[in-house]
């Protein structure tokens, strides 16, 4: 067979489509996906959970993306724009958006094959051999050319990458299995990918162990745990990693302004953000304002929230733009983190 | 293409020397300034923030970081279909190399990118200061006056007056004179270097001034009198606000530190006029446990283990453990070691910062150090800081 080489020296047959799936509602996390799909849940200061996996893909040289989005994607097509903060604004391939043509619910799940059937043409005019599907929601740092050569050396139908025996939602298979499955998706058995990979006897699964921090943000206990987590270096020294970056949607925001008296220890804090009080054990996002004599620790405050003078706020998550007025108590714990939600006024408005 | 009502010409060949070694391997223009922005930035995103969607920028000097920060234009939005952004280096006839001599000649030698687009009107800017300026508001102001030139002015304290070109104005802001850094001023309106003119007068002019070998073709000394000569009409347009000319170490740091002022005149938070920049992609500023961060801007891509006081930590910088920053401007992806301090110094991107060295001014308070690397090598680190 002719090898067809691509500019930079790839195998074109070694090549790889990027499928997200995007379409999970989980009721567990539920307080921050009233306006948005999990996939949009703002993470580790500045970033959303698509990003992980999107950048991801595009570090391992992957070069056309489709997203299947299902519930309140308004703010994940805001986020993805065009695709150009993560080099997906391709003439050929890039980034592509199939939001389900249905809305009844019998193909929910994860890695249902109806939903991807829905938008076969897509795969029909793709030219990749391969094709990795994952989730929109677990956050680590994996180079999926690495899965692609195990995938290759073994000769597997379908390989999945687990952490400790436990599945990650990352596959890879060949298109032409995938596109198979699909065809054959009203008169077969499996119906989605879960189908097929409990099935070991028709199909040959390996696994392919991924050896570096994983967080799989389903709930709001582990999107606090984790998001906190983030601030050990051992962490966020082994997911932002500057030979293969996390991209995100970048906003114009200056720098960050530290008061007189601010004390801010062990915190993440994005650009834009007036810090005058006290932040601990926290992460804030961009364009906070922290008023003066107030603390705030392990806690996660969202974009543009605002918080006015002498509050107390531990073990909380504030999601965008909402305004806490003066001398306010927020409490929560590890296991219920006291949310407030995008857009709410707690306490008299400030003035300015 | 689709005839521009107003272009606008940023002159950014400027060499900046006096800002040492700062400008060593850069435009003045590109020189980093505010914790993210560059200098430019300013002036780009006021064309943007106006309304302006056509400008020409005239590099010379140094035009590398320029060039490849500016790309395309799309950090400002000026990456237009129709118009946009256009980088105009010095090019070569089939006789002769033409170096843009000066101000005027960089205008003159692109005569033919403006008239692509046949504006009624040119805005000329310069690429080297720090301020924000709505332009549409002075070409109405142009507009109403009927004028062929206008120029903006700022008022400057009268001390001050002899280091600016000055305009003699009448009561009507008809400029009447033009003195270039007058002994004894009899005014104090500086030349902010923003004109906007005619494109009629303005070819003419600059064609009148090209043929007059005994020019040094720059606007201020050459063309600005001319036109007086020739009795057209000039108006000086009255600016109130920040402008800074930062075109030494000790300015471009002082610069900075008015940004650190309890309500900087300089709003850089204002949602209605952002100051774009080009937005490199970092994690969010990390601030360790033991850190302690007052009085500062600090940028993503910082990670903060010692002491930051009244500073400016550009992206990418790390603080080590231990170390005492204080009134300083740290530019971007400096690394500063272990049981460092610095007080009142720049330090310029990418510099390395042993462990252990001292650098601050010896009693002198008013000095500003710019740190380099021949300044590191002859530092020498004591025992007991390492």
């Amino acid at each position: 067979m002719r090898k067809i080489f691509r500019k930079d020296g790839r195998l074109l047959n070694q090549s790889m489509l990027g499928i997200v799936d995007a379409t999970a509602y989980k009721e567990e996390i539920k307080d921050l996906t009233l306006c948005r799909t999990i996939a949009a849940i703002p993470f580790a200061g500045r970033y959303r959970l698509i990003d992980f996996v999107l950048s991801n893909m595009v570090n391992s040289g992957i070069e056309s993306v489709a997203i299947f989005p299902k519930y309140q994607y308004r703010s994940l097509m805001d986020h993805l724009g065009s695709g150009k903060q993560w080099d997906l604004n391709r003439k050929r391939d890039g980034l592509f958006f199939f939001p389900s043509p249905h809305l009844h619910h019998e193909y929910d799940e994860f890695g249902s094959f109806k939903q991807y059937s829905d938008h076969i043409d897509y795969f029909l005019r793709s030219r990749q051999k391969y094709a990795v599907i994952t989730n929109s929601y677990t956050v680590c740092n994996i180079d999926f050319q690495k899965v692609l050569k195990h995938h290759i050396e073994m000769g597997c139908d379908i390989t999945e990458v687990c952490q400790n025996g436990k599945s990650l939602q990352m596959y890879i298979m060949s298109t032409e299995l995938l596109m198979d499955l699909m065809k054959e998706v009203a008169y077969s058995n499996y119906k989605s990918l879960h189908d097929v990979v409990s099935s070991p006897d028709e199909f040959t699964i390996c696994q392919y162990e991924h050896k570096g921090y994983v967080a799989v943000i389903d709930s709001i206990e582990k999107y606090f745990k984790h998001s906190l987590e983030m601030l050990k270096p051992e962490i966020w020294q082994s997911i932002f990693l500057k030979d293969r970056p996390i991209y995100t949607k970048v906003k114009d925001e200056p720098p960050t302004r530290y008061g007189r008296n601010s004390k801010v220890h062990n915190s993440f804090v994005a650009n834009g953000c007036i810090i005058e009080g006290k932040v601990e054990n926290s992460i804030i996002f961009r364009g906070v304002h922290i008023r003066k004599d107030t603390v705030v620790k392990n806690s996660i405050v969202m974009q543009k929230s605002q918080i006015g003078e002498g509050c107390t706020l531990d073990h909380a998550i504030l999601d965008k733009d909402a305004k806490i007025g003066h001398n306010i108590k927020l409490i929560g714990d590890e296991k219920y983190p006291y949310v407030v939600q995008k857009g709410t006024v707690q306490g008299a408005l400030m003035n300015s | 293409m689709v005839k521009k009502k107003c272009v606008a010409m940023l002159l950014a060949g400027g060499k900046g020397s006096r800002l040492s070694s700062l400008t060593k391997n850069l435009a003045k223009p590109a020189v980093p300034y505010g914790g993210k922005y560059r200098i430019i930035d300013f002036t780009l995103s006021n064309c943007t923030n106006s309304g302006i969607d056509t400008v020409g920028v005239l590099t010379q000097y140094q035009p590398l970081v320029l060039n490849s920060y500016i790309g395309i234009g799309s950090a400002w939005d000026l990456d237009r279909r129709n118009g946009g952004v256009t980088v105009l280096p010095p090019y070569s006839e089939s006789s002769e190399v033409k170096w843009y001599k000066g101000t005027a000649s960089a205008i003159y030698e692109n005569l033919n990118y403006l008239k692509q687009y046949d504006p009624e009107y040119v805005l000329i800017l310069s690429g080297d200061h720090i301020y924000k300026m709505d332009y549409s508001k002075m070409l109405k102001y142009h507009i109403e006056n009927e004028a062929d030139v206008s120029i903006s002015v700022i008022e400057v304290p009268w001390e001050e007056a002899s280091r600016f070109g000055i305009m003699n104005t009448n009561e009507d802001m008809e400029i009447l004179e033009f003195e270039e850094k007058p002994q004894y001023p009899k005014n104090n309106l500086a030349s902010m270097g923003i004109y906007i003119f005619k494109f009629s007068v303005l070819k003419e002019f600059l064609e009148m001034d090209a043929r007059n070998p005994y020019s040094s073709h720059d606007f201020g000394k050459d063309v600005i009198p001319l036109l007086l000569e020739e009795n057209k009409k000039l108006v000086a347009y009255p600016f109130k606000g920040y402008w800074k000319d930062v075109g030494t170490v000790k300015s471009l740091w002082e610069a900075n530190m008015d940004l650190l002022k309890e309500n900087p005149q300089l709003d850089l938070y204002d949602q209605e006029w952002r100051i774009y920049s080009v937005n490199p992609n970092h994690p969010p500023q990390y601030i360790h446990e033991q850190a302690e961060v007052t009085e500062s801007l600090v940028t993503e891509g910082c990670y903060v283990y010692g002491n930051v006081e009244h500073s400016v930590l550009f992206q990418g910088v790390t603080i080590g453990q231990n170390s005492i920053i204080k009134n300083c401007v740290i530019m971007p992806d400096a690394v500063i070691g272990k049981n460092v301090v610095i007080e009142n110094a720049i330090v310029p991107s990418g510099l390395e910062i042993p462990d252990g060295m001292i650098i601050r001014p010896d009693k002198n308070l008013e000095e500003v150090i710019l740190v380099t690397e021949e300044l590191v090598e002859e530092t020498t680190v004591t025992f007991e800081n390492k």
